[in-house]
């Protein structure tokens, strides 16, 4: 009878646990998708243009400098931080587009390369190759609903401006040249024009006014935890802007784990308590069974063979709670992955749910089995 | 699991060393215990032998057996198998001594009430696979109690359940049987058959029988009696 109560318990608490672990799974995916490059982890931070900037009346360079970025580097949140070199000359990007040729001027930063989560093709730049790119989604947003329409151009989509030959004409220090260059991919996280670092520096040999480099006006961070209220508030006491909406993202992100870790933890208590009515109901049964375990063991059974029995049911009732509750957890995600769908949210991975459902019951019959072995034993 | 061995080949002698069961510790010099030829002795049961332990009740009949047995250690001085002090026994080695050196008939009998009689033989018989149905029934029939096999042992008189002990103790090969009052509930003419039966089996193994009384003993020749 207790057996049963445990059975009902613990398949509540393992059910609760799988769910909770199965929706986090499934919902961080939302989080997850659609930028390759660079992951969720990132923010691009920069100093806000001020009024007084604008009428020239303030030194325009209102970039970090290396005091500031030793102190974010302090910070116990930060993992690492980037800077974006931008280019110190003059760049003309040309592109042909059937009969009309569009030109216009327009400007190049870099970021280090492990920033990158995914290296694109030909990222690897060398003198004399084709120039990669990786482009802002808003940027060509803006030309396909913006200007397109405006001007009768056609619109583009990702994959057809991929193969379209662009042509940089760069000029600086008295020297120009031009260069190939195309577009290998989109990025919503970077809101920049990105070229690979070798090229920049090299460019920037080339072309600027040497002594002329100034402070890095932008910065990539890669951060422990996103969402985390202390960047937050580091930030907003600094007055430096976090760019994009990432942070809604992040900070959506941060809720979600703490409503998974309250859930989880609730299960995991259930399962806890029911642990421990399932002791309990050993104990007494075992208990119960005393004498008769000691008279098989006085015709010379091994405790191991008069405990056999009860070794079975503990695993025979666990096995059959991870099963259930393994069902309860596919039931209820179809459930709400249907409704997840609709939003355009797909599932993740029922791996860690699973994972995590096995590991418990492994750990919950290891100790059981423990506990009939010292009574069984204790009855010779 | 890692295969039990044991440390002797068979016992050939069990041997009580200054041994006193925990609960006399302090009346050595007393009454029975004083006058006891196994508390506070050297004692050697060799094998084969016959061995006729006569006590009054009280005297630490039935803790003997246990200690003997190893199913209880609280006593003084040592016991040995061979050269072996049984303390130092596993639970494991315990279970291989029970399975194979030595047979005990306890005298509460500890059949399993609601299993039939042919049930209780076969758990132990199932382990050790000493004896075929057959002779089972055959020993059952010898002792009268055949036509029980099917019965539940509850429902048998006390000197019914006696028989069938001494033949659930019987279904294993031994180097000492221990047999803590078998014939106390029996008449005459049972008692000289189970004598009869564990006698036969004695020889079989090449073993010893060790008995007990505290009035109607098991009538067994040639036995060497000992004063409890």
């Amino acid at each position: 009878m207790q057996i049963v109560g445990y059975a009902l318990a613990n398949l509540a608490g393992l059910a609760i646990v799988m769910c909770a672990i199965r929706f986090y799974s499934d919902v961080s995916t939302a989080y997850r998708n659609e930028d390759s490059f660079v992951s969720k982890d990132y923010m691009i931070i920069s100093r806000p243009v001020s009024t007084l900037t604008t009428l020239g009346l303030k030194k325009a360079d209102g970039g970090f400098t290396p005091k500031d970025i030793s102190e974010l580097e302090e910070q116990p949140w930060m993992r690492k931080v980037g800077a974006f070199s931008s280019a110190n000359f003059s760049v003309m990007a040309s592109m042909g587009l059937g009969d009309s040729n569009m030109s216009t001027y327009m400007f190049l930063e870099s970021i280090p390369d492990d920033f990158l989560d995914v290296m694109p093709e030909g990222w690897d730049w060398k003198p004399g190759q084709t120039v990669p790119v990786i482009m802002s989604r808003e940027y060509l947003a803006l030309y396909n609903f913006g200007f397109a329409g405006s001007r009768g151009l056609p619109q583009l989509s990702e994959s057809i401006i991929g193969r379209v030959p662009i042509t940089f004409r760069l000029s600086g220090n008295g020297k120009s040249t031009v260069v190939m260059a195309r577009i290998v991919g989109f990025s919503s996280r970077l809101n920049t024009i990105a070229v690979p670092g070798t090229f920049m520096t090299w460019a920037n040999d080339q072309f600027a006014v040497p002594g002329t480099q100034p402070n890095p006006s932008r910065l990539i961070l890669e951060v422990s935890k996103p969402g985390d209220p202390a960047i937050m508030k580091y930030m907003e006491r600094h007055n430096y802007e976090v760019a994009g909406d990432n942070t809604d993202n992040s900070r959506a992100t941060y809720f979600l784990r703490i409503i998974t870790a309250i859930v989880v933890t609730i299960g995991a208590v259930i399962s806890l308590l029911a642990f421990f009515i399932l002791t309990l109901s050993i104990f007494l049964l075992l208990q119960k069974s005393r004498e008769k375990l000691h008279n098989l063991m006085l015709l010379g059974y091994t405790p191991a063979q008069a405990a056999a029995p009860y070794y079975r049911l503990v695993v025979a009732v666990n096995a059959g709670i991870l099963v259930l509750s393994t069902v309860i957890m596919f039931v209820a995600s179809a459930r709400w992955q249907a409704q997840l769908d609709e939003i355009g949210v797909h599932a993740g991975s029922a791996l860690p749910a699973l994972l995590a459902g096995a590991t418990i019951v492994l750990a919950v019959t290891a100790l059981n089995l423990l506990t009939i072995r010292r009574i069984v034993r204790k009855a010779f | 699991m890692s295969k039990t061995t044991l440390p002797f080949g068979r016992i050939d002698s069990i041997t009580l060393d200054m041994a006193l069961p925990g609960v006399f510790a302090g009346q050595e010099k007393e009454g029975h215990v004083a006058l006891s030829e196994v508390w506070m002795h050297s004692l050697t049961f060799s094998r084969p032998g016959r061995y006729m332990i006569e006590a009054e009740s009280g005297a630490g009949k039935s803790s003997l057996c246990s200690f003997i047995y190893g199913n209880r250690s609280d006593y003084l001085g040592d016991i040995l198998f061979n050269d072996t002090n049984v303390r130092t026994l596993s639970i494991e080695q315990w279970c291989l001594v029970r399975l194979r050196h030595l047979a005990l008939l306890p005298q509460e009998m500890k059949l399993f009430a609601e299993l039939s009689v042919m049930e209780n033989i076969q758990i132990k018989n199932r382990l050790t696979g000493a004896c075929t149905t057959v002779q089972i029934m055959d020993m059952l029939e010898r002792l009268g109690v055949a036509e029980k096999a099917d019965q539940p042992a509850g429902r048998l008189s006390v000197g019914q359940q006696q028989r069938v002990a001494v033949i659930r103790a019987l279904c294993q090969p031994f180097d000492f049987i221990i047999l803590d009052e078998p014939v106390s509930h029996l008449d005459a003419t049972n008692n000289g058959r189970v004598a009869e039966l564990v006698t036969e089996a004695a020889a079989r193994n090449g073993g010893s029988i060790i008995t007990t009384s505290v009035g109607n003993p098991l009538v067994l020749d040639e036995a060497k009696h000992i004063r409890l």
